[in-house]
């Protein structure tokens, strides 16, 4: 966990309005990083003050040799638009790695991986984790239509990519968490990252359609936070073994330990 | 090989701010990490050397443990963040068998800061850390409500604030720090009162109580509805009070509020502070608080100041020709 200066060397669009951002980061940083966890980075110039507040961002991707790691960043609110903002050559002031990881257990073959959004990041880290492990994985990402969703391009090949739409403009036409079901019989593990209504309907269709405790659930939520580092307290997710911070006991919970 | 750390500058940054103290509190330089804002000093670890700091002030403790308040705790507002955390934390008990045992071992003095509900339970505290090793002193945070008193804030009214500080100079041999809240109508009259009840030394300021409602939802984006706002955007606030505070009263000053780097200190030195607190500014930039100890006494070297103390007060005409002022 340090402060670093890294340089952005590449800007790729991605989902419609966001952006894959690369940039140089220490060696160390790179080799440490495991799916899940995140890094804080400054949305502004450290002279000026505003917007205050360091941005999370799920690790997407690393690439040790080059030196380089990927962020995913959707231009939304202060701060993420001025991340995107940014050219390449110029300098982003990152906090990191913060936060646990996702767990794959020893014992599991069949990963499903059910992403919103962006929270499509930390599951293509995982999934490329899984991929090298000789593991199967299928990855569920829903978006509102075909062009929020990520390329299939970015998909590992050994990935099983299925697509939900609201619009219905690719694959499934509904919501993803629709297909889950189909899928809990398969699965040894779940791994979730999106917004809070996709883990309120995840939740409900595991709950209703899997037997016993089988499979479990893992999910990366995301809070505002301030420090990253465990010292604020203002992240905190409430679970049924009390107050966690999201930023250092999470951001990855049990979806069966968290209180809904 | 050992590596010593090579010291960039001559000046001398030292300061005592419990010099009527016999336990004194001797900092070897006056940057100090702001109560909530680092946790009890092993977060930060792994980021900063934290031992070089003057000191650090813990979060806040309470006679019981306490969960805190619901989320979301915290928003960003211009400049600046509203935080609601609830003062989660241990409890003192459980504070004491946690905590101490580690920072008896560190060089850094380690200040508790205390928050009760009562004078008997700030009295309560003070006498459990009064001989716990590892424990440097106390900050007394009276923005807390009086139940006794209906709920009214300690630090609003100069009669409760000398009464609880009173009650923990008894209580205690330790050097006792009274951190002020912004909220009172006279903070000269606070700052005055408590120094007379036998404070070694003030704190200032607090948040300032906040609001910020999203548009959207139709609420506040706090659960807690309201919270405490900190950050760049109560700097100049925090600085006017520093130095109303400097001028009436003769123990030392410690200002905070919004210092985000040494200009900002520079602020707050001369309107009459010894010390510095840092609080927000650590959550985005936590390399600034060892930054901010070598740019001091490098600003010190370059302006023809020996020590601290040739700048404290320096724009502040209470302070009168103190020291080796330059100006």
């Amino acid at each position: 966990m340090r402060e670093f200066q890294g340089i952005i060397t590449a800007k790729h669009p991605v989902m419609g309005d966001s952006w894959l951002m690369t940039f140089t980061a220490p060696t160390e940083v790179l080799h440490a990083a495991r799916a899940g966890q995140f890094v804080n980075v400054l949305p502004r110039e450290r002279a000026v003050y505003d917007p205050l507040l360091r941005r999370p961002f799920s690790v997407y991707g690393v690439a040790p040799d080059e030196g380089l790691m990927t962020i995913l960043v959707r231009p939304y609110g202060r701060g993420g638009g001025w991340i995107v903002d940014r050219n390449i050559g110029s300098e982003i002031d990152v906090m990191g790695l913060l936060g646990n990881r996702f767990d794959i257990a020893p014992r599991s073959t069949h990963l499903l991986m059910v992403g919103g959004g962006v929270g499509a990041a930390p599951l293509l880290m995982l999934a490329r984790e899984a991929v090298a492990r000789k593991l199967s994985v299928t990855y569920l990402l829903g978006a509102a239509n075909a062009g929020a969703l990520l390329e299939a391009s970015e998909i590992p090949g050994e990935v099983e990519y299925v697509v939900a739409t609201e619009d219905g403009s690719a694959g499934y036409h509904g919501f993803v968490t629709d297909l889950v079901p189909d899928y809990l019989q398969w699965a040894d593990q779940v791994f979730a990252c999106g917004p809070g209504p996709m883990f309120e309907s995840l939740r409900s269709v595991v709950l209703a359609n899997r037997m016993g405790k089988r499979p479990s659930v893992q999910v990366s939520v995301e809070r505002t936070m301030a420090c990253g580092v465990g010292a604020c307290l203002g992240c905190m997710v409430e679970t049924k073994r009390g107050m966690k911070t999201s930023c250092v006991d999470g951001p990855v919970f049990d979806m069966d330990m968290v209180q809904w | 090989m050992v590596t010593v750390e090579k010291q960039q500058y001559m000046a001398d940054l030292t300061v005592d701010l419990a010099p009527s103290n016999p336990r004194e509190l001797v900092l070897r330089n006056p940057v100090i990490p702001a109560s909530g804002c680092f946790g009890y000093g092993l977060e930060y670890s792994p980021m900063i050397d934290v031992q070089r700091l003057g000191a650090f002030v813990c979060k806040g403790i309470t006679p019981k443990v306490r969960s805190g308040n619901p989320m979301p705790r915290i928003t960003e507002t211009p400049s600046g963040m509203l935080n609601a955390i609830g003062l989660q934390n241990p409890g003192i008990d459980g504070f004491i068998r946690k905590y101490p045992p580690t920072w008896e071992h560190w060089r850094v003095p380690a200040i508790v800061n205390i928050s009760a509900e009562s004078v008997e339970d700030y009295a309560m505290m003070a006498r459990k850390l009064d001989d716990v090793a590892g424990i440097a002193g106390i900050e007394v945070n009276i923005s807390c409500p009086n139940i006794e008193a209906g709920g009214f804030c300690f630090g609003w009214d100069a009669r409760m604030s000398e009464t609880v500080t009173q009650a923990v100079r008894k209580a205690t041999t330790l050097p006792v720090i009274v951190k002020l809240s912004p909220g009172a109508l006279d903070i000269m009259e606070i700052a005055s009162a408590v120094e007379g009840a036998g404070a070694d030394a003030v704190s200032l300021i607090n948040t300032l109580v906040g609001m910020t409602i999203d548009p959207r939802t139709r609420r506040s984006k706090i659960a807690n509805l309201t919270g405490g706002l900190s950050g760049p955007a109560v700097k100049p606030v925090a600085v006017r009070m520093v130095y109303q505070v400097a001028s009436v009263v003769k123990i030392p000053v410690v200002g905070m509020g919004g210092i985000s780097g040494v200009q900002d200190a520079l602020e707050f030195f001369m309107a009459g502070a010894s010390a510095v607190q840092v609080g927000t500014a650590v959550f985005s930039t936590p390399s600034m608080l060892t930054r901010l100890i070598d740019e001091l006494g490098m600003w010190l070297d370059s302006n023809g100041c020996t020590s601290l103390n040739g700048i404290v007060g320096a724009a502040n005409p209470a302070f009168g020709t103190r020291g080796e002022s330059t100006f």
